[in-house]
């Protein structure tokens, strides 16, 4: 049980950390307008809830994915902004890849269980 | 996470919360661009962000090493828990100290006597030799042929063969009253070999000790010179007198160094071939094949085993078989490594490294006692806790946390108790070294603290810890907390008596064996001390002496003693005298040699079993009260113009000359094949040594037709009134005839029989093992105690409905003392058991019979009473339960 919810734990976070690194990649932004691209982006179906975004942001830092830097925002406001780094861009295209291929591993089931339903 | 961001953290935070200010801030701003107000904006904005204090704990938590910040804080949680019941904190404790203290301090005495360093080069490429004739023990004892054949003949597996051989001789500065020393005399590579350093001057060199009387030159230990030179730095070149040689001080050896004896360390060490001058060994004695007294040490080449090395001793043996054929007859070598030979020689059965095993065993007991005493208070503890445990958990602690919180707090009572333990031990231990052997000769055991001890009680400290943890931490991990809450707290019942209970089950029965173990040697004791002796040991004064000390030889010696007899004899209030070389149970030269009797021939594929013999003047037996049975005591006829005499026990006569015809016989000893011995007399059996064995055969020679340089004699002398009252008069005599003679071992024949070969060593271990038993015993006591009462505690409310129900107070006494009784019964029955099949492990160290009636049914009789009145407080506390308060309780 336990083990289960950690993979599932680990899942979403990738996915995140995917989502962020994504947004990242037409240039520097702070940690609202991260938030507000994933949610236009998405269409507001992916609400993330914000408060996750930051721990999500330290996390790249860490392992130096990302890099960061204080600026003004477009509102002329003091913000921390958030920039992808060479091993980030690397990062971001394994994880795309991990994605768009499960993805397809689990369209090929839902197509074929379709079928069989139908 | 990098420690750079940790030691920063508190500054990284800072700057997040400007970064979600700055985040809140935009989103406020955005809310109020979409119309809303200031205030709705920003409630808005914070429930889309979440609570930033969490967002920062987050992160905070990823810039900190967790785990080391929580054993801090539940170290803090685990002392203030412990402050806040100080009672259980100081019992918990003093138990582990117990326990932890016993182990240390007799792992202090295995250390000291088996595995402590001698402080030597690479000690195990040494071996001691060891010798046997077919069928017999294993001895350190060799000739110098037999040196000779060792060191010339066996270059292939060893480095180099060194020799040493004990004595005891008087050191004296020009014209003071010598000291007594105790002296080794070595081969000049001895120290070489060894691998043993000055620190002062020189050590031998290779060619010392070859030529009798060429060297005289003295090595002192580091100790003794501290003691009788006041650590002169000028020692060296100092001229000292040894038994009234004139010798040279040319060194002292290096701090550390204390010989290769575990008790015995040597205090002088002299060249070999110095032993024929100072101890006025004629050259012939010196070289004969049967005068075995040195003892054969061997470095074994690199690359070398030690099969490799017992092969090529054996083309040794088999060489000195054919070039000594009586000397060596049989003869098979051995090696060692040093810790065998180190205490007491090769012979398993009075090993007393095997004694020290066995008590660690003994002392593991008492351990394992006190490990399930305070796991079982921890277990009452996490009983009561256990609704606390269940509201943490409830707001949201993890179970794994609070597992460990438990831990750490049993660990910290280990560390506490380990400490206090390491202290207790410490002292255990200087109690054990400081154990008075009972004889002037420089035999003491020093079971020093060194990283070995330490290592092992840390290890023992945190075995502990773990083993008293884990059992409580276990069951809560178990434990079905939903059930806890609904049940009101009262316990995760059922299951966990049964636990319980085996766990004090375990407590009887190892008590049990503890105290049938001190019973039984506590009985061998007793036994021994009236065990018959075959002499009379009361009102018999003993001392030693030897007047090679002060440079006497052999007529003037013989002169000496005969005048001091002579006068002794006639003091008022003396009834006899006689010197022996010989004391019962006394710890110099033991020694006996082969024998030849004509017409008798040993029983097929056994050699002939060394006779153990006393050289004695006469009065011998009527100073010690020996009954002769036949013939005739020694007269002053008995010299060396008459035949030579012997009187023999009844022992031998019966092995010797089953048909009791041995007055007028003859033997002769294989170390003096030229004088048979007659058979003038048979004495009574006396001990010598050992109480229980049957009495060996036994003879003795007169002094007057076998002094051959060894002076050491004991006086003895039986006196009308207090032996001890005579002593005055006894020493003026000696003062008189030889002014600056040393005497040591004065003492009582009955104290003379409290030596580490007599009754010292059974005293040393029954109180050893009456200590532990009694230990054992209150460790257990409290364990039947404490979990009686929490039984009865738990009960409480069942009780109060069985006696609303009409139940008695002996109804009431009946089911406590029924569980109690159970648990004791199974415990007694389990160490009965299990105490029958360690006695008989045992059998070769006690006296009695190691199914000794007395002992089992005492003990049992004495554990079933005392377990009784344990149960009886909780019990009585059970029947005097009020039956309204105990259902208004809960």
């Amino acid at each position: 049980m336990l083990i289960r919810s950690k993979k599932e734990q680990e899942l979403l976070l990738g996915t995140l950390d995917m989502l962020i690194l994504q947004t990242l990649v037409m240039g520097a932004a702070h940690g609202h307008t991260i938030a507000h691209v994933i949610e236009h982006m998405s269409e507001d179906v992916l609400q993330i809830e914000q408060g996750s975004l930051y721990p999500a942001l330290h996390r790249l830092e860490d392992r130096e994915w990302v890099s960061s830097f204080w600026g003004t925002s477009e509102n002329n406001r003091k913000a921390r902004f958030y920039k992808l780094t060479a091993a980030g861009r690397k990062r971001l295209r394994v994880e795309t890849n991990r994605w768009e291929s499960m993805v397809e591993a689990i369209g090929r089931v839902l197509g074929n269980t379709g079928r069989v339903v139908e | 996470m990098s420690l750079r961001r940790y030691l920063r953290r508190r500054e990284w935070d800072e700057e997040r919360q400007r970064e979600l200010d700055a985040h809140l801030a935009e989103e406020t701003a955005d809310n109020v661009a979409r119309g809303m107000t200031p205030d709705e904006a920003r409630r808005r904005a914070y429930m889309k962000l979440g609570n930033p204090t969490m967002i920062r704990e987050e992160i905070w938590k990823m810039n900190s090493f967790v785990s080391v910040e929580d054993l801090g804080r539940d170290v803090r949680y685990a002392l203030r828990q412990l402050r806040k019941s100080p009672g259980f904190a100081a019992i918990a404790i003093v138990t582990l100290a117990l326990g932890i203290g016993v182990n240390t301090a007799i792992f202090s005495m295995v250390n000291g006597l088996l595995f402590s360093s001698m402080h030597i080069r690479q000690e195990n490429r040494m071996l001691e030799i060891g010798s046997r004739q077919k069928g017999t023990p294993w001895q350190p004892q060799f000739s110098l042929v037999e040196y000779e054949a060792l060191h010339g003949q066996t270059s292939d597996v060893f480095s180099d063969a060194v020799g040493d051989a004990y004595g005891l001789d008087g050191l004296s500065m020009e014209g003071n009253k010598p000291d007594r020393a105790f002296t080794d005399y070595v081969t000049g590579d001895y120290f070489d070999v060894l691998g043993v350093q000055p620190y002062l001057g020189r050590l031998f060199h290779a060619g010392e000790g070859v030529t009798p009387g060429a060297d005289p030159v003295v090595v002192l230990t580091y100790p003794y010179w501290k003691r009788h030179f006041a650590a002169d730095p000028n020692v060296v070149g100092k001229h000292v007198l040894l038994d009234g040689h004139p010798m040279t001080v040319v060194g002292v050896t290096a701090k550390e160094y204390h010989g290769v004896n575990t008790a015995l360390s040597p205090e002088v060490y002299l060249p070999l071939a110095m032993i024929v001058p100072i101890e006025s060994t004629p050259l012939s004695e010196y070289n004969k094949p049967t005068n075995r007294n040195l003892r054969l040490y061997a470095r074994l080449k690199p690359g070398v085993t030690k099969q490799q090395a017992n092969a090529t001793l054996e083309v040794v043996s088999r060489r000195l078989v054919a070039e000594q054929p009586v000397a060596d007859k049989d003869i098979e070598l051995a090696s060692f490594p040093l810790w065998v030979g180190r205490n007491a020689g090769f012979d398993p059965q009075n090993a007393i490294g095997e004694v020290a095993w066995f008590f660690l065993g003994l002392a593991g007991m008492v351990l394992l006692l006190a490990c399930v005493n305070v796991a079982n208070l921890l277990l009452v503890r996490a009983t009561v806790r256990e609704r606390e445990m269940v509201i943490r958990s409830a707001l949201g602690a993890a179970r794994s946390r609070l597992i460990r919180q438990m831990l750490t707090e049993s660990i910290l009572l280990a560390v506490c108790g380990g400490l206090a333990g390491i202290g207790l031990g410490l002292w255990g231990s200087h109690l054990l070294s400081s154990i008075n052997l009972g004889t002037d000769l420089p035999l003491h055991f020093d079971f020093g603290f060194d990283w070995h001890v330490l290592a092992f009680s840390m290890v023992v400290a945190v075995a502990a810890g773990a083993v008293v943890g884990i059992v409580p931490a276990l069951r809560l991990a178990r434990a079905n907390l939903n059930l806890v809450l609904r049940e009101g707290g009262r316990g995760v019942a059922g299951g966990g008596h049964r636990f319980r209970d085996a766990l004090v089950t375990v407590q009887v029965g190892s008590a049990m064996i503890l105290l049938i173990i001190a019973g039984l040697f506590t009985r061998s004791l007793t036994q021994s001390e009236h065990a018959e002796l075959g002499f009379n040991p009361s009102n018999v004064l003993t001392m030693m002496m030897d007047p090679g000390e002060i440079g006497y030889t052999d007529p003037r010696a013989r002169d000496f003693y005969d005048q001091l007899l002579q006068r002794l004899r006639a003091e008022p209030g003396v009834k006899s005298a006689t010197i022996a070389q010989i004391v019962p149970m006394g710890v110099v030269g033991n020694g006996g040699d082969a024998i030849t009797v004509g017409g008798y021939q040993a029983p097929a594929g056994q050699s002939a079993a060394p006779v153990l013999y006393n050289l004695i003047a006469t009065d011998y037996f009527s100073t010690l009260q020996i009954p002769m049975v036949q013939g005739r005591d020694f007269s002053a006829e008995d010299d060396e113009s008459h035949p030579y005499a012997a009187i023999v026990s009844e022992a031998m006569v019966k092995k010797y000359w089953p048909r009791g015809d041995a007055i007028g016989r003859t033997f002769t000893m294989n170390s003096d094949p030229a004088h048979p011995l007659v058979v003038v007399g048979v004495a009574r059996d006396a001990r010598y040594q050992g109480f229980r064995q049957a009495m060996p055969p036994y003879f003795y020679i007169p002094f007057a037709q076998h002094y051959t340089g060894n002076s050491l004699e004991t006086l003895e002398v039986r006196t009308e009134g207090d032996p001890g009252g005579m002593l005055p008069e006894l020493e003026r005599a000696i003062n008189d005839m030889a002014p600056n003679l040393p005497v040591f071992d004065v003492k009582t024949l009955h104290q003379a029989l409290y030596t580490p070969n007599g009754l010292l060593l059974f005293q040393i271990i029954a109180t050893l093992a009456g200590v532990m038993g009694t230990l054992g015993l209150v460790l257990a006591i409290v364990g039947v105690y404490g979990v009686l009462s929490y039984v009865v505690s738990q009960r409480t409310s069942e009780i109060g409905v069985r006696m609303a129900l009409g139940a008695g107070r002996g109804d009431i006494l009946k089911i406590v003392y029924k569980q109690g009784m159970w648990i004791v019964g199974i415990g007694l029955a389990v160490g009965l058991a299990a105490s029958f099949g360690i006695a008989h492990l045992l059998h070769s160290l006690i006296v009695v019979s190691p199914a000794d009636p007395a002992t089992y049914l005492g003990v049992s009789a004495m554990l079933a009473a005392i377990a009784m009145l344990a149960c009886y407080i909780p019990a009585r506390r059970a029947m005097y339960v009020e039956p309204m308060k105990a259902l208004r309780m809960d």
